[in-house]
């Protein structure tokens, strides 16, 4: 769908974000001429725009690299495949890709018995770990914005995560007659935007302090749900808890990457909110998270294997470790022996410090960092929704948005470039079993 | 291509009138032909002693999309053996995949092709999410695939049938809606679950008879039923539309079940899993089989057909679309956690764990009536052989389910193993009737693909696509059907003896009715009021179909000519 390039400029208007957990496609982006800047167009996100401005200028100089030694692709390909060859126990991390990059990550974590976790592991195994002891009750974007009368935030806004929140929530439509915004625990300019928010007429707005810390509030919060009525409960808290009750559609909204150590604790202190509710009223909760590939490599690699991140093909057997599988418990307790860093979204998401044999698969920014003492091999690969096709999923897990590229940027995918690493490893093993 | 020569095999046939009969069977490019005196083929194999079907077709099972990914999450007891890890697969041709109720899709595709399915159909994608169902089904190896599409529980489609009015002033609307829905999912057909009812849920309803109106849009299941059947109809859709009916589960549900086949005023309708649908409130459990008067109303009504929905004791988890029901249901999970959403403005989904138990009364029971109606049905051309897959038992039990229609003195076995009173209350014990090899050919391959508008599939009449599974006649047909000799899939052998031998990606069966493309102003404003996606990246076009489902072959499927 693109529209017409006039005088080497490309403007894309149904342009789908990559950059953030949200996925917004109402935004356009306008492409100047190869390598130059993007730029967004229709709107202002400071997040879309911040990793817009990331992929200027780097394109240019985007070549493979063996030990900060620009190499072809083929070589480049064939020294990722030794090192992996060469190790004993390698960990793909970052994982920042669209379901056809983890469709073919998943086949070479097959053929290499790698453990896998995402960039933000911890966050993503906050909310999986609820769900996988207790269940959850979830909800979507658009029935929030069409139907939600109750918005409650766990932990803050969460506004630099998800700079659209509010309006993607639909804050301050028409929709819903009166519609009651509280935050638990807000964050500096938290209570600034939702000033902002209070200004369009049917939103009334609320920013509700900690009593104790954020496990002590919302587990308050759930007693006073479930009618089991604290003592020491404050007014505010009391006060949501009524509200909540009576509401048609309340919505609580949470991110896990905000939550502080054993988040899931929390994660799951919702989901009974949510399920006390439920018995007589309706609730639902909304996670913000999976953002940089997360959610979608971990969704890709359930549905092939049974199976979420954090788990490996290893000599046992198909092994889940939520625990033990954590990418920096094992780079610290010394448990791996490789690492291949997969990130195409953001510059910024460089791997973690470390001095093994390390094969970045990334963004073109992300060059600089495998220019390092220890063997490293550096690739560029495509930013799905920049300079390729793709698909993501959007943060309510249910909507996998198509992302379509905005200009050529003449890098390979991420899956190409595994795929071919994938047979330069499959040569490899064979030319040993001839010999 | 290749050409092959299966040599002296009792050839079962029923789509093209033979229950059996022994003789060669040829393939050629894919395709069954007549073989010529004095032909020679690249391959022959001697079939002496096996019996040949066509390649099995699940035509409802939960294989793919959001709620069957997040019962694989949520299942983590079904992903490890005990304390220790599912072991690799042996088979270098396999990738590591595990689960039983809950498997990955790898795992899907290479269990169903060691039992001689060639092809699935997952019953319940939900408009918004299925570009996620077409890449989880691509990622099921070798097995053809499509879906059924969500509608009836999207508040637009409750608005529009709001606003015509019982005379349904608006019908061209609604049928072009259902029209646009079904080209911009790519989907097979259309399911209804629990109609109107997953939506009331969102307004807090919870519970929605036939003739009961929804509390928001105050329109009718039955309103609802009668549309989206008459609409398929119209558009010329072969598969007719697929009900899961309402009140599921629900001690009495006999009631709304026939309601529902009235509501259709005769229009063609597939009624799905009809044993969590065919139950009566009598007995002093207020529980008891209805499946005589189920039965009775299908005979007596040749445009519908079943799937039955059997289940199968031991562990397994519900994936249903339908919320209302789950959550009524959640308090007997087993394991004790469940999962459920609301879905976009369009539907619902919910995922509950169930361990059935033979001591259950309630379960055993359960298992009674899906065999009852599966043997007193008299057409089998009306009946579907699945367990809902995993709602009633996982698909790998069809062998299991084959031998227990197939062979009264195992079923009277099983019987008895149950809870006392389920002998005594049902009128399992005293059927007789023994499911011949030409009615399992129906059940499990030619009524599907009939249903399903598949004229290529199903049988093995010349230039059919060559999906054939060979079974080594057995008297114990669990065995017999649990490994079949030989499998091949559009003529290239992929599994032998229970092992896969190659891993093809599979074809996406699709239809495409035409409409009137003004309908989508409507939607287009629709979206903009209430989607949180752009209308314009809504529809999934053929050549972005191709990528979600790895590159395999596209199937579009033919409409008929509409009747109005």
């Amino acid at each position: 769908m693109t529209d017409k390039p006039v005088a080497g400029v490309a403007v894309k208007k149904a342009w789908t974000c990559p950059f953030c957990p949200l996925a917004c496609d109402h935004l356009g982006v306008r492409a100047v001429a190869h390598g130059a800047a993007l730029v967004l167009q229709g709107g202002d996100c400071a997040r879309a725009s911040r990793a817009l401005m990331s992929l200027d200028g780097s394109l240019a100089a985007a070549a493979p690299a063996i030990d900060g030694v620009a190499c072809g692709l083929d070589a480049a390909a064939a020294a990722a495949a030794a090192c992996l060859a060469a190790s004993r126990q390698p960990l793909f991390g970052g994982l920042g890709t669209d379901v056809a990059g983890a469709r073919a990550l998943y086949r070479l974590a097959c053929t290499t018995g790698a453990i896998c976790d995402a960039g933000a592991g911890e966050a993503l195994m906050n909310g999986l770990r609820a769900l996988q002891d207790r269940g959850q009750y979830t909800t979507t974007l658009a029935e929030v914005r069409t139907r939600a009368d109750v918005v409650v935030f766990v932990g803050g806004l969460c506004t630099d995560l998800v700079p659209l929140i509010g309006p993607r929530l639909g804050i301050g439509e028409a929709q819903q007659v009166q519609r009651h915004v509280a935050v638990i625990g807000p964050e500096a300019g938290d209570e600034n935007t939702l000033a902002t928010w209070a200004e369009r007429g049917s939103v009334s707005v609320e920013a509700l302090p900690l009593q104790g810390d954020l496990f002590d509030t919302v587990g308050v919060l759930a007693a006073l749900v479930a009618e089991r009525a604290p003592a020491q409960a404050s007014s505010p808290l009391r006060h949501l808890a009524r509200r909540l009750r009576e509401a048609h559609y309340a919505v609580i909204v949470g991110a896990p990457a905000r939550l502080p150590p054993q988040g899931a604790l929390i994660v799951e202190a919702v989901n009974q909110i949510v399920g006390s509710l439920n018995r007589t009223t309706r609730c639902a909760s909304l996670w913000i998270g999976g953002g940089n590939g997360a959610a979608t490599v971990n969704q890709v690699f359930a549905w092939l294997s049974g199976l979420p991140l954090r788990s490996r093909a290893g000599p046992r057997g198909l092994e889940h470790e939520p625990h033990c599988f954590d990418s920096a418990r094992l780079l610290a307790d010394g448990a791996v022996d490789a690492l291949l860093w997969l990130q195409s979204f953001e510059a910024e998401a460089t791997p973690p410090p470390n001095d093994l044999p390390m094969i970045v698969l990334g963004h073109p920014g992300l060059a600089g960092c495998a220019v390092r003492p220890a063997r490293s091999v550096f690739i560029p690969v495509s930013t799905p929704g920049i300079g390729s096709p793709g698909h993501l999923f959007r943060t309510d897990g249910t909507v996998l948005m198509p992302l379509v590229a905005v200009r050529d940027d003449s890098l390979p995918t991420a899956a190409e470039v595994l795929q071919r690493i994938e047979r330069a490893l499959q040569a490899t093993r064979s030319a040993e079993a001839i010999q | 291509m290749s050409s092959l020569c299966l040599r002296g095999g009792l050839v079962i046939d029923p789509a093209n009138g033979s229950a059996g009969a022994l003789r060669d069977l040829a393939v050629r490019n894919g395709r069954i032909v007549a073989p010529a005196a004095g032909e020679v083929f690249d391959q022959e194999i001697d079939a002496g002693g096996c019996v040949l079907m066509a390649g099995g077709i699940d035509m409802h099972t939960h294989i793919g999309g959001g709620k069957v990914n997040l019962a694989r999450l949520l299942m983590t007891e079904d992903h490890r053996d005990g304390l220790d890890p599912i072991a690799l697969p042996s088979n270098p041709l396999e990738l590591a995949s595990c689960g039983n109720c809950a498997p990955g899709t790898l795992a899907t595709g290479y269990r169903y092709v060691e039992m001689g399915y060639t092809a699935a159909f997952e019953p319940a994608m939900v408009p918004s999410n299925a570009r996620h169902a077409h890449m989880e089904m691509g990622d099921v190896p070798i097995l053809d695939h499509g879906a059924y599409v969500m509608l009836g529980n999207d508040e637009l489609f409750l608005q529009l049938l709001a606003e015509g009015g019982p005379q349904s002033r608006n019908f061209a609307q609604l049928r072009d809606y259902t029209a646009w829905t079904i080209n911009a999912s790519k989907a097979m057909g259309v399911k209804v679950v629990n109609p109107a009812g997953i939506s009331a849920f969102k307004f807090n309803q919870r519970k929605l008879d036939v003739n009961e109106p929804h509390v928001r849009w105050q329109v009718t299941p039955r309103q609802v039923v009668h549309t989206l059947a008459r609409a398929l109809r119209e558009l010329g859709v072969p598969h007719p539309l697929h009900i899961h009916a309402s009140n599921l589960g629900v001690a009495g549900n006999i009631a709304s079940t026939l309601e529902t086949i009235t509501a259709l005023e005769g229009l063609p309708a597939h009624l799905t899993h009809v044993q969590f649908h065919a139950y009566g409130s009598d007995g002093p459990k207020k529980f008891s089989s209805a499946a005589v008067q189920l039965a009775e109303a299908v005979n007596a009504n040749p445009q519908i057909s079943i799937d039955v929905g059997q289940i199968i004791f031991g562990q397994t988890v519900t994936a249903s679309g339908d919320t209302m029901r789950q959550h009524a249901q959640s308090a007997l999970a087993n394991p004790r956690k469940w999962v459920g959403a609301d879905i976009e403005g369009m539907a619902g989904c919910g995922v509950v764990p169930f361990r059935y138990r033979e001591q259950s009364y309630v379960n055993a029971l359960q298992w009674a009536i899906g065999l009852e109606i599966f043997l007193l049905v008299n057409n089998p051309w009306q009946v579907v052989l699945t367990t809902d897959h995993p709602n009633g038992g996982p698909f790998t039990s069809y062998p299991h389910l084959i031998r227990l229609l197939m062979d009264r003195a195992f079923r009277d076995e099983q019987l008895a193993k149950l809870h006392p009173e389920v002998a005594a209350n049902c009128a399992l014990s005293s059927i007789t009737r023994e499911l011949t090899l030409a009615e399992v050919a129906i059940l499990t391959r030619a009524a599907p693909a009939r249903l399903l508008g598949l004229p290529d599939h199903g049988h093995l009449g010349v230039g059919a696509v060559a999906d054939i599974a060979v079974y080594r006649e057995q008297s114990d047909r669990e065995a017999m059907f649990r490994t079949p000799e030989y499998v091949f899939k559009d003529g290239a052998l992929v599994a032998r003896a229970g092992r896969v031998t190659a891993t093809p990606v599979g074809g996406t069966h699709f239809i495409e009715p035409s409409y009137d493309s003004t309908i989508e102003k409507t939607l287009r404003r629709h979206w903009d009021a209430h989607g949180a996606i752009r209308f314009d990246h809504v529809a999934i076009d053929r050549d972005e179909l191709c990528r979600c489902a790895n590159g395999g072959r596209l199937l579009p499927a033919a409409c008929f000519e509409g009747v109005s």
